[in-house]
């Protein structure tokens, strides 16, 4: 018998194996071992029904072993009598599941359809990466296997990992790479595409002699790998990208699905055995620091580190609910049966409504506290028990046993009040500082959507009854704070979901907020925290009516010098980087001044900045990236009534060869006649003179305006050389005007 | 994502456009003065939102009426503070008033 301490790398069933895990040893092996591991899912319905079933599945090659249960559905008052089929073999449970749905439509599955890494999870408390004690056979069979840590630790052991890195020298979108850059543990080298033998070649070597763990690319998904593949197939010339010999690579379709009042696209994805490939461009949680985010939410999602870095953060609360509810006996229903029950018009009414936004009060405003709710939502779901199985609450607190979303989001919410508090006090070259502010974000977004899944119809464990009463007690919660604030004398300027804007005179120290963080914690019961304190904060109102505030349009200077902007040009994802830029650096400018006072030194040099600016668009000083316009496709192509820009740059790209599925994203310029655009990834480039320069300056207006408007500092001149005889486009960046019926 | 019922803001322009024919039939000079009742409204939708009135056009004329309300009491306070000034005293207290009393 074997032992060793080490990583459990990946996880996946096999037809032969069963069930496959890879681990890094301490001693630096990469071991591929087996375990025997049978995959239970369950049946209900009438009871002739499940003996029909019962007859039906000891007729099927799996040989299931069959027995009668009972089991806990978490929307039904009394347990459920189930019929259980255990598949010794986890790689054929899926298919005998898939047809006994479709020769019983009729019944309810359970535990059907959970991913076997969750299984996994759930036995043996093991998640990507966990360090673990492993007892196998010379045969390479699991015999014990113990987790040595957990998902909660917030300072794992680290993992000694090889990454290998693959990018093209360009994006194949817009050009056609010629050579891949390849680097490894400090080595660097650049393989040319043409002609591709050596480089396949070269790269096999490079797979064999070096055996990353991690396979990190560029476009891997949707260019690299597959003609990689391809290549590798015609020329006969095999590309060990798994390591898992005699496997091919996993493909998983591309999709564009709507979520949030938008389209998302996700590209088609390449999965590895063995290894695990990332592909930069097709990872929500890749951030700037590399691969931290997705290492720390495959951790506390148990999903694989492939899945769990291309996936939604939707998919990744949603799978650690399947988790609790596995480690609590709790049923995992294929479908959900329960539906929205029926209320009043007046219950609709008063239930039906997201967080309290407040208008606030236009201007600059000196000294001002921003302060907010940490976690708010999560905080509300563990602080009064709401879950689906649970009564709603009456009061901002429970005297329940906890539920299965309490039970979820409880060691993630604590995980990440650590790690923030830790950040609090942690300088920047601290070793943990990127690690830590990478799980707090990937922690964030988890916690975000809870709240949202909670409402989704189709999850498995929601309610909109629960989702409701998030929102409730979110916004008398809000309203505590604000009447506390008010008792002690500080003025409330604005108000968002779960943070507020408060100033009083000669109230500019962080400790002279303190009391009163106190105070909102002690009536609410909810953690709060003081964001910073603002030099100046300016609320800017409505384009169209300087009477009319808009709550989520304001920019400001904390006293650290750093900065929050909402609402504005530069957040938004379509403005071309010379629009974006110049706003920010107006922004810089004005935000050397101390005091809301001084301001009036600093104007003058933010509107030098914007006629040099516009200066440099008339005599075609701009580089042309930086006049890129990036928009969504919201649709597909044939489906446009009236083409929009990014529509009729795809008809271009796709006369050129090339195409966008709805979701992505299109980059274009803005040219004079014609259709108006030039698609940037055409192979040619427009020359400068034909470029849209009114259009351009008129977007730079636009963009001065916003900054300069609140201190009634906006240069008339410019206005007036930025007059365009055709105005009409701009009017899919503007506000509607308020609409009087006739 | 669909929505059951509409937000506030949409109450809100729904009740505006409902008010169409009459703000049309207006003098220009009175449809400014409307618009900027309307404007005013706009400042407590939160509340309206949080109120959830069955009816809320209510709540948008109680929100008119509140920010007229606050324009009559800063205009009240104004004025008060320039007759205070202007005003002069009915009876001013004479200069050596003090030391009459004086034994």
């Amino acid at each position: 018998m074997n032992e060793i301490t080490g990583w459990l790398l990946d996880l996946y069933s096999d037809t032969r194996d069963g069930l496959v895990l890879w681990f890094i040893s301490e001693g630096g092996e990469r071991l591929r071992l087996r375990q025997n591991f049978a995959v239970t899912f369950a049946l209900a319905g009438p009871d002739e029904r499940l003996r029909a079933a019962w007859r039906w599945l000891q007729k099927q090659p799996e040989k299931p072993q069959l027995g009668r249960s009972q089991g806990r559905d978490l929307f039904l008052p009394q347990p459920v009598t189930l019929l259980s089929a255990r598949v010794a073999n986890a790689a054929a449970q899926p298919h005998l599941f898939e047809r006994c749905a479709r020769a019983f439509p009729d019944l309810a599955y359970y535990d059907a359809d959970v991913q076997l890494a969750l299984r996994h999870a759930a036995v043996y408390d093991t998640f990507p990466l966990a360090h673990c004690y492993v007892k196998y056979d010379d045969d390479h069979l699991i015999h014990e296997l113990r987790a040595l840590d957990s998902a909660w630790d917030v300072d794992p052991l680290l993992v000694p990992f090889r990454c290998l890195m693959l990018e093209p020298d360009c994006d194949p979108q817009h050009d056609t790479p010629r050579k891949l850059k390849v680097s490894y543990e400090g080595h660097n080298c650049e393989l040319a595409f043409e002609p591709i033998r050596p480089l396949l070649i070269n790269l096999r070597a490079i797979l064999e002699r070096y055996d990353p763990d991690f396979l990190l690319t560029v476009w891997g998904d949707t260019w690299l790998l597959p003609l990689l593949l391809a290549e590798s197939e015609r020329l006969n010339l095999p590309l060990p990208l798994n390591r898992e010999e005699g496997r091919g690579v996993g493909h998983r379709k591309e999709k564009s699905y709507f979520t949030y009042g938008q389209i998302v696209y996700n590209g088609q994805q390449i999965h590895l055995y063995g290894r695990c490939h990332l592909d930069q461009r097709n990872s929500s949680l890749w951030g700037p620091d590399g691969l931290d985010g997705i290492l720390e939410g495959a951790r506390v999602t148990a999903l694989p580190i492939q899945t769990s870095g291309r996936t939604s953060p939707g998919t990744g609360i949603s799978s650690m609910q399947i988790l609790t509810a596995l480690r609590n006996n709790i049923l995992v229903p294929w479908h959900k049966q329960q539906v929205e029950q029926p209320k009043t018009a007046l219950d609709l009414l008063h239930h039906d409504q997201g967080g309290l936004v407040y208008q606030p009060i236009i201007g600059v405003h000196s000294e001002v506290g921003e302060i907010d709710f940490i976690s708010m939502y999560p905080s509300i779901m563990v602080r009064c028990n709401i879950s689906p199985e649970k009564p709603l609450p009456t009061f901002l607190g429970s005297d329940e046993e906890p539920g299965l979303i309490p039970l979820t989001l409880k060691p993630l919410l604590e995980k990440r009040v650590a790690i923030k508090l830790a950040l609090g006090h942690m300088p920047p070259w601290d070793p943990r500082y990127k690690r830590y502010q990478a799980a707090s974000s990937a922690y964030k977004w988890l916690l975000v959507t809870c709240f949202g899944y909670l409402g989704y119809k189709n999850a498995r464990f929601g309610r909109i009854e629960s989702h409701e009463a998030v929102t409730t007690w979110g916004r008398e919660a809000l309203l505590i704070a604000k009447e506390a604030a008010e008792d002690m004398g500080f003025t409330v300027l604005h108000m968002y979901v779960d943070g507020l804007w408060v100033k009083q005179e000669g109230y500019n120290q962080p400790e002279q907020f303190t009391p009163l963080l106190d105070e909102i914690s002690q009536r609410t019961g909810l953690s709060i925290a003081l964001d910073g304190i603002y030099r100046w904060v300016t609320f800017m109102p409505s384009r169209l009516n300087s009477k009319v505030p808009v709550p989520n349009r304001y920019f400001g200077f904390f006293q650290d010098g750093s900065f929050k902007v909402r609402g504005i040009d530069a957040r938004r994802h379509d403005m071309p980087p010379f629009i974006v830029e110049t706003q920010m650096d107006m922004l810089k400018i004005l935000g050397k001044a101390e005091t809301a006072a001084q301001l009036g030194e600093y104007i003058p040099q933010a509107q030098a900045l914007l006629r040099r600016r516009i200066n440099d668009l008339r005599r075609g000083r701009v580089p042309l990236d930086k006049l890129v316009m990036g928009q969504k496709l919201s649709r597909e192509l044939k489906v446009y009534k009236a083409p929009s820009p990014a529509a009729r740059a795809l008809m271009q790209l796709q006369a050129a060869g090339k195409d966008k599925r709805p979701g992505q994203r299109v980059r274009f310029l803005y040219i004079r006649g014609g259709s108006g655009v030039w698609a940037w990834d055409l192979p040619e480039k427009p020359p400068k003179e034909a470029i849209d320069v009114e259009y351009y300056r008129e977007l730079l207006w636009r963009a001065a305006e916003t900054v300069l408007s609140p201190f009634n500092a906006v240069p008339t001149q410019a206005r007036a050389f930025s007059f365009t005889a055709e105005g009409t486009r701009m009017e899919q960046a503007v506000e509607k005007e308020p609409v009087y019926g006739t | 994502m669909g929505r059951t019922l509409p937000s506030i803001t949409m109450e809100f322009m729904q009740e505006q456009e409902a008010f169409g024919r009459f703000r049309r039939a207006l003098r220009r000079s009175d449809q400014l003065a409307l618009d900027d009742l309307f404007s005013a409204a706009r400042n407590h939708l939160a509340a309206a939102a949080y109120a959830a009135n069955a009816l809320p056009m209510e709540t948008f004329l109680l929100s008119m009426l509140l920010e007229e309300h606050k324009e009559v009491m800063r205009l009240r306070t104004l004025v008060e503070g320039v007759v205070a000034q202007q005003t002069p005293r009915l009876h001013p207290p004479a200069a050596d008033e003090g030391d009459a009393e004086q034994p």
